[in-house]
């Protein structure tokens, strides 16, 4: 129980940050941002499985919804896929070496391009833009930020580590 | 049972995962936007081609409710065409009746024959006119095709008419052709018979018999039937059978002729005879 309640903490975090630090750091024309919110549930879909990882996956996804004062639902469905999917790296035996080596950056590339697909391509329905454009011009920058984000989270449990 | 919760168990992941993913859908379609509109359209398609791939498999309770619903209707149907069918047949009797009406000279009174008996020596209809249509008895009684027989019985609203298949009616008549008299009577077993007519009488087969100016009932040249066969019967007369204009196991609707016999003519008649005797 503990152990969720820092998870919950955690993400609770990423979200503020998410809300209000990150959209100082968007990049290109498209005001591309970084995804921290799914670098955290990542770590919550390797340590605990994939009925975790989709359950917090929708949780964060509704609050983000909620915030985000678009149309309630998407980043949810979008988290929970993203979740579930991080929760198939759930591997006794592996999991420290996937939350300390860079493993651990494919693995959230690998999430939040799920993410970021299932979002930007229900997103940008209706609209003009080919499903070749939303990829370049999101999908694929957004991983891409969010897998250097991915960064940090490495450098300081590895630190952890030789620390001990 | 417990393997079904074992496998289910198995599947709690994905259970939960979809559980998931729908109530985000449901979150997604509450919204009404552009976005959720399109993709209802997709979601629409999507359905429909899953639907109509299996549209093929017959749903018993489907074809159940369908057939009970096509029995019916088919009653119903069939109900409205026999009233078709019986509304086109009376419009067609009506019209011919109509330029017959027309055509006539006389003054008719339209009847519909409301009892009729075919199988007794005297046979007989009754009409749903009387006395209130200015019915009265000796009223010749006809159809647009030729003479049905002359009223015998009058009430109120009803009327009953001796028919040409009835032992007691007797008519002067005569061959259109060739203008030989004789007396049309029908012989209780089926035969309408021109009597009275000699061996030597121009009779054909095929010529038509039609009411003679000697009656004192019918007016003349009104259409009976045609002859059939004219045997001699013996060494003076012939026997000549008569088949009808009118069928009367089919005749509906008459005309009753607004003519009566000429009273006087009646009375000179009676009292020749009676001074003859």
């Amino acid at each position: 129980m503990k152990e969720y309640l820092k998870y919950a903490a955690i993400l609770l975090g990423l979200i503020i940050l998410q809300k209000t630090f990150v959209s100082f750091i968007d990049v290109t024309e498209f005001r591309i941002t970084p995804d921290l919110v799914i670098i955290g549930l990542v770590y919550v879909g390797i340590k605990k499985g994939k009925i975790p990882g989709s359950i917090t996956g929708f949780a964060a996804g509704l609050v983000l919804d909620i915030f985000s004062f678009s149309f309630i639902g998407l980043m949810a469905l979008a988290k929970t896929v993203s979740g579930f999917v991080s929760g198939f790296f759930n591997n006794e035996q592996k999991i420290e070496r996937y939350l300390n080596s860079y493993i651990f950056i494919i693995i959230v590339s690998i999430c939040s391009l799920v993410n970021n697909s299932v979002y930007y391509l229900f997103y940008f329905q209706g609209t003009n833009l080919l499903p070749a454009d939303i990829f370049i011009r999101y999908i694929l920058p957004t991983t891409v930020y969010t897998a250097l984000f991915a960064v940090f989270p490495v450098l300081f449990a590895r630190r952890r580590r030789f620390a001990r | 049972m417990k393997i079904l919760l074992s496998y289910l168990g198995n599947l709690k992941e994905y259970i939960i995962f979809s559980a998931l993913i729908i109530a985000s859908l449901l979150l997604i379609f509450q919204n009404d936007n552009i976005q959720v509109r399109f993709i209802r359209v997709i979601a629409v398609n999507v359905i429909g081609t899953i639907q109509d791939g299996y549209s093929f498999i017959p749903n018993i309770f489907e074809l159940e409710r369908e057939n009970k619903s096509l029995r019916e209707s088919n009653i119903e149907l069939s109900k409205e065409l026999s009233l078709l069918k019986e509304s086109k047949l009376e419009n067609l009797r009506l019209n011919s009746m109509l330029e017959f009406r027309q055509r006539t000279n006389y003054r008719v009174a339209t009847g519909k024959i409301i009892g009729k008996t075919l199988i007794q020596t005297r046979n007989n209809i009754t009409l749903n006119i009387g006395e209130k249509d200015s019915v009265k008895i000796g009223m010749p009684v006809i159809t647009d095709r030729g003479l049905v027989g002359k009223i015998v019985a009058v009430s109120a609203n009803y009327s009953i008419a001796q028919i040409l298949l009835n032992k007691d009616l007797k008519i002067s008549v005569k061959v259109q052709r060739s203008r030989v008299d004789g007396i049309l009577a029908w012989d209780g077993e089926g035969k309408v018979r021109m009597k009275n007519v000699s061996k030597s009488a121009d009779v054909k087969t095929g010529d038509i018999i039609i009411t003679s100016e000697y009656s004192n009932t019918f007016p003349s040249g009104i259409p009976i039937g045609y002859v059939t066969t004219d045997n001699t019967l013996d060494n003076l007369f012939k026997n000549i059978e008569v088949e009808t204009f009118v069928n009367f196991e089919t005749v509906e609707e008459v005309f009753v002729l607004k003519s009566l016999s000429d009273d006087e003519r009646r009375d000179l008649e009676k009292k020749f005879n009676e001074k003859v005797k």
